[in-house]
């Protein structure tokens, strides 16, 4: 088969493409970083809730999973983008809509909602591989519930589910990607347009996916070695007696 | 210190503990023991109310247990509990496993929690190992921290829950040398315990249950070497195997 296309590697850095691709960069390292904060902090609400005692809590916690994880990811960054507008108050919603960051914000929610309920899960998981002893020893110290949590559950539940949260991580940093559909211009987007409007899109698109792969090594190398610094043995974590 | 008035409890249809009348006094060292599913740990652990009751009365220090408006945190930190599998917080180190709770529950300064600990650390002989991780200590060392971390809260009462049933032999005596200077030292203590010696040696009264009651409680030559209850002397003789009997046969 001939191979006929003659590459330009050129092209995607000159101006103003390579402009694009930088923004590109940046806004998907925005939706990256954005939605890793909210999404754990949103997932350990939603954990919290899914163990909680209180049966409401727990059934909207459960209610909360059931509804984003169950829905493509796509759709919720959809649904902030295209529906989540025309909710609110119409001045709020207009407001949005002429908002020019909103693709990026919208992208943002729609991330964090579907990343948070893996998040929980994964965090829920991890309560449930703490021996019981530990917060009775935290109970019989006179910790309250929230300090039960803070100091004694919640670091000991991040630190077993390390693993899997990171694979999570890796998973919402390529979803990122899904945000070009709202015209945020990250940059899968970015290298569809240099696409569109030159034509050179192999060239744009292998160097995003370098650009992917290389971000996606140092986070998984960050992990491991975070992995190693946060190990907790589990020959010291002991089984409580009944 | 401790008052059990007419106390039942029931795990779902199995009654657990059958009107458990028991009262301690302050300073007192009463050791709990019996065969296993007796209900000796499920009695420990209503003092500080990691069980609730479902009859009856336990009054801790004036705080009556199944009073809703007993505040909970405040019982809590003046019992320290030492658990049969020590509990320590594995991702802290020895020194923080202790600093926590002064810290968070009675408001101590970084400082003052620290220097407290660092005392208690070298009372239970483990100084040197204050920045260690509970899975760098032996057995007998997690349990050390374990009872220093209790302790670090200035507790009126210790409860030990078979605090060296999960330590091989040999690291045994180190925790119950600290048992014992400990009850010397006056602090009201209630131990459940298989160790024999340790309760001849220090125990004010010792209590004898079995299936949910408690059968008898009397001095330790009360219970070891003249059981009223033939359950107690089946006990006594079939799973302890202690020489005493021997002893005492020889003295008639």
């Amino acid at each position: 088969m001939e191979f006929n296309y003659e590459f330009d590697w050129a092209i995607p850095f000159t101006d103003p493409y390579l402009g694009m691709i930088i923004t590109g960069i940046k806004v998907t390292l925005i939706l990256f970083a954005a939605t890793t904060v909210t999404s754990l902090c949103l997932g350990t609400v939603i954990a919290i809730m899914r163990i909680s005692r209180i049966t409401i809590l727990r059934a909207a916690g459960t209610l909360y999973v059931e509804i984003f994880r169950n829905v493509p990811g796509l759709f919720w960054i959809l649904f902030f983008y295209f529906v989540f507008p025309e909710l609110l108050p119409e001045k709020w919603g207009q407001a949005l809509n002429h908002y020019s960051h909103y693709p990026v914000v919208a992208g943002i929610m729609g991330l964090t909602v579907d990343n948070a309920s893996y998040v929980s899960d994964i965090l829920r998981s991890g309560r449930l591989a703490i021996p019981h002893g530990q917060r009775e020893a935290a109970i019989s110290t006179g910790l309250g519930r929230v300090q039960q949590y803070s100091h004694v559950l919640l670091p000991q539940m991040f630190r077993v589910t390390l693993p899997p949260l990171g694979t999570r991580m890796v998973h919402n940093f390529k979803n990122t990607s899904l945000c070009m559909a709202i015209t945020a211009p990250e940059l899968t987007w970015a290298t569809q347009n240099i696409e569109s409007l030159t034509f050179r899109g192999i060239e744009a698109t292998s160097i995003a996916t370098g650009f992917y792969i290389v971000l996606a090594g140092i986070m998984v190398s960050i992990i491991i070695l975070l992995e190693k610094y946060l190990k907790i043995d589990v020959s010291s974590i002991n089984q409580s007696s009944a | 210190m401790i008052k059990f008035i007419a106390t039942n409890k029931w795990f779902k249809d199995r009654h657990v503990l059958k009107n458990i009348n028991l009262e301690i006094a302050k300073g007192e060292v009463i050791v709990i023991c019996g065969p296993s599913g007796a209900g000796k740990s499920t009695l420990i652990r209503t003092i500080n109310k990691l069980e609730p009751i479902d009859d009856g009365e336990i009054i801790v220090d004036g705080m009556y247990l199944s009073d809703p408006k007993t505040d909970l945190t405040l019982l809590r930190a003046e019992i320290g509990m030492v658990f049969q599998h020590f509990n320590l917080y594995p991702h802290k180190s020895a020194i923080k496993n202790i600093t926590l709770a002064p810290r968070k529950v009675r408001g101590l300064s970084k400082n003052q929690a620290t220097d407290r600990a660092e005392k208690l650390l070298d009372k239970v002989g483990l100084i040197h190992r204050r920045d260690a991780f509970p899975v760098q200590l032996s057995g007998g060392e997690q349990q050390r921290v374990a009872i220093a971390r209790s302790l670090a809260m200035e507790p009126k009462i210790m409860l030990f829950d078979e605090p060296t049933s999960a330590l091989d032999p040999e690291l045994i005596n180190e925790v119950l040398d600290v048992m014992t200077s400990l009850a010397k030292e006056g602090m009201t203590m209630v131990v459940v315990t298989h160790e024999i010696g340790f309760a001849q040696k220090v125990a004010d009264r010792v209590v004898f249950m079995d299936d949910g009651e408690i059968l008898e409680e009397g001095t330790p030559p009360d219970i070891f070497v003249n059981p009223r209850h033939q359950r107690t002397k089946e006990f006594m003789s079939s799973v302890f195997h202690i020489p005493i009997f021997d002893a005492n046969q020889e003295e008639d």
